[in-house]
């Protein structure tokens, strides 16, 4: 695998966007080190390339990504990953607001909490969330699925039209249009083989506990 | 958007607080570059009686003549610098002595009377420095970059109200009580609501800026014997709309997120430090540690010293 570092310490977001842009056609993968959590990294990358990110990123880290899979072995800011098509987000601490906003495909996770409209205007895809969720998680969802192994707050699935919000942890309230059932065996199947694939270890009795989220027609 | 950044130094010892803030606020410049500003604690050697003024004035003949003629009539004049500025006017910023507190803002009141003059703040404890223009270029102006202090406040202003000058810059403080500033990311939207019986009480506002009506309302809280985090957890209940808001005391630091978490904020908490953010990039500028926490939705969190 050849593998090509970046160091990102003094390069402003353009910068280092364009230099990964043009490594990602020559490098399997690039190292980026010292992103001191700046804003839109990696934003349209279209490389089927996996990316390292050491450190945290600031907002919108993943935007409109497609095919590329990135690693941060940090936080993300605001909207990780917001209108991927396809690809792969992987964040190993916390996220802001609106964490795989409007994703069409691939998968987005973050191994921490993230805050408020979590996978908001999601069209397809996938979006996982290790902890806890804020305030209109799945708000205005078109379509994907959205896993939450915590709690959700106020207003889940505020106005959903498609798709499905799988919460594990207590839910305080839904939102309009919303309407929460047992997750089906097929259900827990097919949420097992993805969640396996990410290393998330569950149990069995786990499984059964999954609540389901769709909208109410 | 907006801005904002904290930093308090638990060692209580004096710090370069004006270096951590500009770096901190010069990372977040992107969300606002209309204006920024600071409120920094502990540096001001000042004992009981004396107050520090920041004054604009504008550059029209006789402004300064008649400024510090008034001022004169209050109290010598004890120390006094002249800051070259920009948009017309420059800041003038002196060194008063007053019986007690609450002479502070009758003083104010009669200096804002007089043409061509607007004062920005008048404080006890900390000092205030806010200016029109991007983070580097008042830093500079002001020499912001040498301010010790134990602990303090900053903003980067994106208007969304009000008016872009001095005087809208945050902080905003209030003279109910001493040196309790307050600076902000949001809109207040239930403004009158909490306005009305502040003013009934006594507060006078000088402008329909909601930090401003922030600032009354946690000096009223404060005043009535609340601590700091009480107050901030009760202005999550009585405040309605999106916001992060951070204040500043004597003795502390406090932030507290609107109950739907729609203005961001991020924290860091090591042995020498406690500091808040709008972004994370902001607390890299001052720590390297990378236990960064999300101020969750309707969270409050305070340090004191």
């Amino acid at each position: 695998m050849k593998e090509h570092i970046i160091d990102a310490k003094d390069m402003d977001e353009k910068e280092l966007n364009r230099t990964i842009k043009e490594h990602a056609v020559s490098y399997d993968k690039l190292i980026i080190n010292n992103p001191e959590s700046r804003h839109n990294i990696c934003a349209g990358l279209t490389e089927e390339v996996n990316i390292e990110i050491n450190g945290s990123a600031g907002y919108f880290v993943g935007t409109m990504v497609n095919g590329s899979k990135i690693h941060i072995n940090g936080n993300a800011g605001w909207f990780a990953g917001d209108n991927m098509t396809e690809g792969e987000l992987i964040i190993e601490g916390t996220a802001g607001d609106g964490a795989g906003q409007g994703i069409y495909g691939g998968t987005v996770i973050v191994k921490g909490s993230t805050g408020s409209r979590t996978g908001e205007i999601m069209k397809g895809g996938t979006v996982i969330i290790g902890g806890n969720s804020g305030y209109m998680t799945g708000l205005l969802m078109m379509g994907g699925k959205l896993i939450i192994l915590g709690d959700v707050t106020d207003d889940v699935g505020e106005s959903i039209m498609r798709g499905t919000i799988y919460v594990l942890g207590n839910v305080k309230s839904l939102g309009k249009n919303a309407v929460m059932d047992n997750a089906t065996s097929d259900d827990q199947k097919e949420l097992k083989e993805i969640l396996t694939e990410y290393g998330f270890e569950l149990t069995d009795i786990d499984y059964t506990n999954f609540k389901k989220i769709v909208n109410m027609q | 958007m907006c801005g904002i950044a904290g930093v308090i130094y638990k060692d209580k010892k004096t710090h370069l607080v004006g270096e951590a803030l500009t770096s901190m606020l010069e990372s977040l410049q992107h969300r606002g570059p209309d204006s920024a500003g600071y409120a920094i604690y502990g540096g001001l050697d000042f004992t009981e009686n004396y107050y520090q003024l920041n004054i604009e004035v504008k550059r029209r003949r006789g402004a300064l003549d008649n400024l510090k003629s008034l001022l004169t009539q209050f109290s010598p004049i004890f120390e006094e610098q002249f800051i070259e500025s920009v948009g017309g006017s420059d800041v003038y910023k002196c060194k008063i002595a007053l019986d007690e507190f609450s002479l502070l803002q009758p003083c104010i009141q009669e200096i804002d009377e007089l043409d061509n003059v607007c004062v920005i703040n008048g404080s006890h404890s900390f000092e205030m420095i806010k200016d029109i223009g991007k983070v580097k270029d008042i830093a500079q102006r002001f020499d912001v970059q040498n301010r010790m202090g134990t602990h303090g406040i900053g903003h980067t202003r994106f208007a969304t109200e009000s008016g872009v000058d001095r005087y809208h810059a945050h902080p905003y403080q209030s003279y109910i009580i001493p040196d309790i500033t307050v600076v902000h990311n949001g809109q207040i939207t239930n403004y009158w609501k909490i306005r009305d019986p502040l003013e009934r009480k006594g507060h006078t506002f000088e402008s329909f800026n909601d930090t401003e009506c922030i600032v009354h309302y946690m000096a009223d809280k404060l005043n009535q014997g609340y601590k700091l985090e009480e107050a901030l957890d009760q202005a999550v209940i009585d405040l309605d709309g999106p916001f992060s808001i951070l204040v500043g005391t004597p003795n502390g630091i406090g932030i507290a997120k609107d109950k739907l978490g729609l203005r961001p904020g991020v924290m860091v908490e090591t042995d020498e430090i406690f500091a808040v953010a709008s972004e994370e990039m902001a607390l890299h500028d001052v720590t390297d540690s990378n236990q960064i926490e999300q101020i969750a939705p309707g969270e409050t969190r305070a340090y004191t010293i």
